[in-house]
């Protein structure tokens, strides 16, 4: 009866394809629709090529859901006890835990098989790398609705964040969050320090707000009814955002899905892209986004 | 959160075998466990950012129901009760029964519509004596640990246990709000959830004090000396579980020699996934 995940049940699944051993593969993680592990796993290993990239030399954050959508379910930073030796491992001091953490880093496929075997539904990123920890290589603007306003409305904003990046010359890219609001992520040239990136989001945030009576840009602020937040804190050493293609711990198991803008028009809501047609989908709206990496203005 | 949530059959007949402890090693306290929620009591305009953690756990002994023939479990289908099919979730729907047989139907919308909102607050409205509470509408305990601010947290535990108070307020756990106390308990802040007056009967449904006869003076003296005889101090460790203790024992004398039941999956049933290893496999050493 050892083990951490699988305790009580001897139900192993081997193969030669891969280091993980399956364990409780019949297990429902999302009981509204009745999907499996085994679900989760295949749309993990289907989606792998596209998602590994996002991955690479990142720490990462599990959210894991042990028993399942809608029971107890808790966010892990270290390797647990029992991780296998592939898998790597970044040790960094983190604020948030005040100590050293192990962090998983997700370099090849096994790892993000076993991280699903693991009933880590989301996968969490940090917006910078392993070699330059301090460094981001990626902006994030987190854009999120207040009732009464809704997706529709922060498709609406988007929009208008987006025009104000281009109007500088920056490129950005759009997925949604697989729960209420969108995320613009800005690929960014190496070398930038997360307090400048913070400092430029935050100013574009601003001068959104300034002309817009429902986006806010301040944190104390953010909760307020009626508004849309579009949230520049993230861009700090050790947060973490979603990862593009990472499953969602919601209901309809949803996928933080990348878009091309003008599939993003109003009407397009979170569930559409879900465990099920992620992976149907052909094209890459983010492919190439390491290769079109951008400079930002001071 | 398992506590809290009404758990349906269905998922309770498939989720694992819980972790047991060890009889001979098992402690006698729980061990402490992840938080499943955070957010912050707010006392008006003052907020103390907290995290909650499960305090108490059910370790009653619970067997999973197999098929005696080949010692695989059994799963819980959802049978319609007219004509026996199994019914996929999708073609489920919600009604409340109004009268035998006749049932009010909610689409999921219309239930989600007038869900309490979650706000990730413990909102406290009022402070009373603690002891002056009455155990019988505590529900459930759950701890309550300083989420980044540990200042905020202590100096509310501080001036609780010096005045002796307990908060009085409300929490959104999932789709309920709860009313729920909060007091201080052993160096931190204890949270427990309270019932709704109108979900307990209280002793004056069944007995009218006033038509109970009066005890003869002997006898109530007789009957307070013997119970001052047995008083004393009492402590939770002197009580176990003796079944659980009993189940456990056999659990390790069968494990140590006789039948175990190994369950193999069949190599078919992860089919898809093997064809979606493959594939990927070959994606990615073609890149």
């Amino acid at each position: 009866m050892a083990g951490d995940e699988g305790t009580g049940s001897k139900e192993t699944l081997i193969s030669d394809l891969t280091r993980v051993r399956f364990t409780n593969l019949d297990k429902i993680m999302y009981p509204p629709l009745h999907v499996t592990k085994k679900e989760v796993i295949t749309y993990y290993i289907r989606v792998a090529p596209r998602l590994l990239p996002f991955l690479s030399d990142r720490p990462v954050t599990m959210h894991r859901f042990p028993d399942g959508m809608g029971e107890e379910d808790f966010y892990e930073k270290d390797a647990p006890q029992g991780t296998p030796e592939f898998v790597k491992i970044f040790s960094h001091y983190s604020g948030t835990a005040d100590r050293e953490v192990n962090f998983v880093v997700c370099n090849n496929l096994d790892t993000l098989i076993w991280l699903a075997n693991l009933a880590s539904l989301e996968i969490h990123i940090t917006l910078s790398k392993t070699g330059a920890y301090e460094s981001p290589d990626l902006l994030l603007f987190d854009i999120d609705p207040e009732p009464p306003l809704s997706f529709d409305d922060v498709i609406d904003v988007s929009f208008v964040v987006r025009e104000h990046l281009e109007d500088t010359g920056i490129l950005a890219y759009v997925k949604t969050s697989g729960k209420k609001g969108l995320h613009i992520v800005v690929p960014l040239r190496a070398g930038y320090r997360f307090g400048e990136v913070r400092d430029f989001a935050h100013r574009i945030g601003k001068n959104i707000a300034k002309d817009t009576s429902h986006v806010v840009s301040e944190f104390p602020r953010s909760r307020d009814p009626g508004t849309i937040f579009v949230d520049y804190l993230q861009n700090a050493q050790g947060k973490t955002m979603v990862a593009p293609y990472s499953l969602r711990g919601t209901p309809a198991a949803t996928v933080s899905m990348p878009l091309q803008w003008d599939e993003l028009k109003r009407g397009v809501r979170a569930e559409d892209f879900n465990i099920k047609t992620a992976i149907s989908k052909k094209e890459e709206p983010w492919g190439g986004i390491f290769d079109n990496k951008q400079k930002i203005g001071k | 959160m398992a506590e809290i949530s009404e758990k349906d059959n269905e998922k309770k007949g498939k989720a694992a075998a819980p972790v047991i402890p060890h009889p001979g090693e098992s402690t006698q306290q729980g061990k402490a466990g992840r938080p499943f929620w955070s957010g912050s009591i707010t006392i008006g305009l003052v907020n103390v950012p907290v995290r909650l953690h499960t305090m108490v756990r059910d370790l009653s002994v619970s067997f999973r129901l197999l098929h005696k023939a080949d010692g695989q479990p059994l799963r819980y289908d959802r049978v319609c009760t007219k004509d026996d099919r199994v019914i996929p979730w999708a073609e489920t729907v919600k009604g409340y029964e109004v009268r035998k047989g006749e049932y009010v139907i909610f689409e999921p919308e219309e239930l989600k519509a007038i869900m309490p909102e979650s706000n990730r607050k413990i909102r406290i409205e009022k402070f009373v004596f603690y002891l002056s509470l009455d155990p019988v509408y505590f529900e459930t305990s759950y701890i309550l640990t300083p989420d980044r601010s540990e200042e905020a947290y202590s100096l509310f535990v501080t001036a609780l246990q010096d005045l002796g108070r307990a908060a009085i307020g409300t929490i959104t756990l999932r789709t309920k709000e709860y009313p729920v106390v909060v007091h201080a308990y052993g160096g931190g802040l204890i949270l427990t959830t309270l019932r709704y007056a109108d979900e307990v009967t209280l002793p004056q449904a069944f007995i009218t004090s006033a038509d109970l006869p009066a005890p003869k003076e002997a006898e109530l003296a007789l009957a307070k000396r013997i119970i001052n005889d047995l008083s004393g101090d009492f402590s939770m460790n002197d009580y176990h579980d003796r079944y659980r203790e009993a189940v456990m024992n056999l659990i390790e004398k069968k494990l140590a020699g006789e039948k175990v039941v190994y369950a193999e999956p069949h190599p078919e049933e992860a089919k898809e996934l093997m064809q979606a290893l493959k594939e990927t496999l070959s994606t990615l050493s073609a890149k």
